[in-house]
C-alpha cells in the first residue's frame, strides 16, 4: 500500500542517512543552532545545585559543523559522608574541612560545608568525509575549585549502503586532577587524627592526585521501518589514577560484643582500587505511531567492581501542533552493590584491603518521573519546560546491621525535584 | 509485593509495549520517511537534555558512563 506520494529514491536516502549519522539534510532548514538551558536541582535538606548551559552549532562555509558549548553549575548543601547515625547524638569532623559538626541522634552525618562552582567549556568540529559518513573531533576543559578536567573525544559515523544501517564510533580521553579542599587524605586515616599544620596553624596540604579516562563506545543504528528507528550499543570505560572520593569516609563501630555495640568510635577516609574497567550493553527504539512519539531505553552495566545496574527509560511524547507538546517520562534504575561497599567497619577487625561506604555504592532503586512542555514561540524558535522528580531507596538494613543499628536507616534515601527550562533557535 | 516492585513491573511493561508497538509496525521500506525526517526519531536532538541527565546521575549513582562524562566533573556529592 502507498502512504503517500513516493520521493526519489536518492532523496530518501539521504534523509535516512542524515537520520543514522545525526546530520542535518543538505539544504534544510537550521543550518545553525543555539540552546540555552537552566536546571535547578534541589534535594530535600540536603544539596543544591544550579547549572547553566549555553550551546551554538554553526554550519560554516566550508561545510563543516562548528560546535560550542559553555557550562556554569553551582551548588551547595550537604552531602553523607558515609559515617553511620548513632543513639546519642555525635560530633563528626567534616571530611571537606576539618572543622566539626553534631549530628542529632540517629540521624546520618551529612558534610554541609559543600560550596562549588564548575565553569566547562567544550567545542567540536563536524565534517561529513562522503556520502553517509562523518568524522568529528573536540576538546573538553573543566574546572571547579578543587577538580579539573582536560579531554580529546573523537567519532565516526559510517552509514552502511542502502541497508539503513549506519556504525559509529566514538573515544574519549580525559585527564582530571583532583585536589581537596583539605589536601588528599591518607586512606584509612582517622578524620581526628592528628595532621600536619604551617606556622599559621593552616593544614599542610597533601598535594593533589590524577585519574586518566578513556570511553569507547560502538553503536548500530538501524532503520526498522519507516516509523522505528532502533539503535544498540557497548561502551567500554577505563579509568586509571585517583578513584578514591577524598569526601567520603566509613565508621568504625563497637561489635556486637562491644560495651556499646553498634556504636560508632571513629570515622576512617575510604580507600577504593585506583583502576576501574566498566561494561554497559544498551538498546534503544525510537516510534512514531497514531500520532505519538515513543522513546524506550534499556541499558545493562557491570564492571571490575562487582557492581552491575539495570537502567530502563520510556518517554511519550504527544504532538498537539500549534499549542505544543507533551512529554511525560519515566527512567528506573537499579544498582548492585560493589565488593567493597560496606555500611561500616567493626572495631577490632583487621582492616579490608579497599573500603567505602558511600551510599553511591550501596544497592539501591531510582526512580525519575517527569513531564515537559515544549512550545515553539516562532517558527524558528522551541521553548521547553520539564518537572521531574528522583528518588532514590536503599537497604535500609543491610546484612551486616546489628543490634542497635537495626533501629536505624543506614542508607540516606534521597528524593529531588528538577526543574530545566530551554530555548532552541534556528537561524 | 513492595511498591517499588509494583513500579518495576509497572515500568517494565510499558517498556515491553514500547517496544512491541514498534515492532508490530516493522516493515521496512525505503520510500516515504516522513516520521523519521522528524527531529523526535533523531538519537542526538536532545543534547542539552542528555547532558543534564549524565551530570544528575554521574553525581548520584555508580554507573554512568559511555557518554562521554569521564572529565564531567568531581561528581564527589
Amino acid at each position: 500500500m502507498q502512504l503517500k506520494k513516493l520521493r526519489p529514491i536518492g532523496e530518501a536516502l539521504t534523509a535516512v542517512t542524515a537520520v543514522l549519522v545525526g546530520s542535518s539534510p543538505a539544504g534544510g532548514a537550521g543550518l545553525n543552532q543555539s540552546e540555552t538551558s537552566l536546571l535547578i536541582y534541589s534535594e530535600s535538606n540536603r544539596v543544591r545545585a544550579t547549572e547553566a548551559m549555553f550551546s551554538l552549532e554553526k554550519r560554516m562555509q566550508s561545510g563543516d559543523l562548528l560546535g560550542l558549548r559553555f557550562t556554569y553549575d553551582g551548588l551547595t548543601g550537604a552531602s553523607p559522608t558515609g559515617e553511620s547515625p548513632s543513639k546519642r547524638a555525635q560530633t563528626v569532623t567534616r571530611p571537606s574541612g576539618g572543622s566539626r559538626t553534631v549530628v542529632p541522634a540517629g540521624e546520618i552525618p551529612t558534610d554541609d560545608g559543600f560550596a562549588d562552582t564548575r565553569f566547562a567549556l567544550d567545542a567540536s568540529l563536524s565534517r561529513t568525509v562522503s556520502f553517509g559518513t562523518d568524522i568529528s573531533g573536540g576538546i573538553h576543559l573543566s574546572r571547579e575549585h578543587d577538580y579539573k578536567s582536560v579531554g580529546l573525544s573523537g567519532s565516526i559515523t559510517k552509514g552502511l549502503d542502502s541497508t539503513m544501517t549506519s556504525l559509529g564510533i566514538s573515544v574519549s580521553i580525559n585527564r582530571d586532577a583532583i585536589k581537596p579542599i583539605d589536601g588528599v587524605p591518607t586512606e584509612f586515616a582517622s578524620t581526628t587524627a592528628e595532621v600536619e599544620e604551617d606556622e599559621y596553624g593552616r593544614r599542610i596540604t597533601n598535594g593533589g592526585r590524577n585519574k586518566n579516562v578513556v570511553d569507547a563506545a560502538i553503536s548500530l543504528t538501524r532503520v526498522l521501518s519507516p516509523r522505528v528507528l532502533a539503535r544498540i550499543g557497548y561502551s567500554l570505560d577505563y579509568a586509571a589514577g585517583y578513584l578514591t572520593d577524598p569526601y567520603k569516609v566509613i565508621s568504625v563501630v563497637q561489635p556486637a560484643d562491644g560495651e556499646d555495640p553498634g556504636e560508632p568510635v571513629e570515622a576512617l577516609f575510604e580507600k577504593r582500587p585506583d583502576r576501574r574497567i566498566g561494561n554497559a550493553v544498551s538498546c534503544e527504539i525510537r516510534t512514531y505511531t497514531l500520532g505519538l512519539f515513543t522513546e524506550s531505553e534499556y541499558r545493562f552495566f557491570w564492571d571490575d567492581w562487582g557492581v552491575t545496574s539495570h537502567t530502563a527509560y520510556l518517554a511519550i511524547k504527544l504532538d498537539m501542533h500549534e499549542i505544543g507538546a507533551i512529554r511525560p517520562h519515566l527512567r528506573w534504575y537499579h544498582q548492585n552493590r560493589a565488593d567493597f561497599s560496606r555500611p561500616f567497619l567493626l572495631q577490632g577487625e583487621p582492616l579490608p584491603e579497599y573500603v567505602s561506604a558511600d551510599s553511591r555504592l550501596a544497592k539501591f532503586d531510582a526512580i525519575t518521573s517527569g513531564v515537559s512542555y515544549m512550545v515553539p514561540t516562532s517558527p524558528q524558535t522551541k521553548l521547553s519546560l520539564t518537572l521531574e522528580w528522583y528518588s532514590q531507596r536503599g537497604d535500609r538494613s543491610p546484612p551486616e546491621a546489628f543490634g542497635p543499628l537495626l533501629a536505624f536507616s543506614l542508607f540516606p534515601d534521597l528524593d529531588a525535584v528538577m526543574l530545566r527550562a530551554g530555548i532552541i533557535h534556528d537561524f | 509485593m513492595r511498591r517499588s516492585n509494583v513500579i518495576t513491573c509497572f515500568v517494565l511493561a510499558l517498556t515491553l509495549l514500547a517496544l512491541l508497538a514498534g515492532c508490530a509496525s516493522s516493515n521496512s521500506q525505503i520510500c516515504v520517511r516522513d516520521p523519521l525526517e522528524r527531529p523526535e526519531m533523531r538519537f542526538d536532538d536532545t543534547a542539552h537534555r542528555d547532558l543534564f541527565d549524565d551530570h544528575v546521575y554521574f553525581s548520584k549513582e555508580a554507573t554512568s558512563g559511555g557518554q562521554g562524562v569521564g572529565g564531567g566533573g568531581c561528581g564527589c556529592n
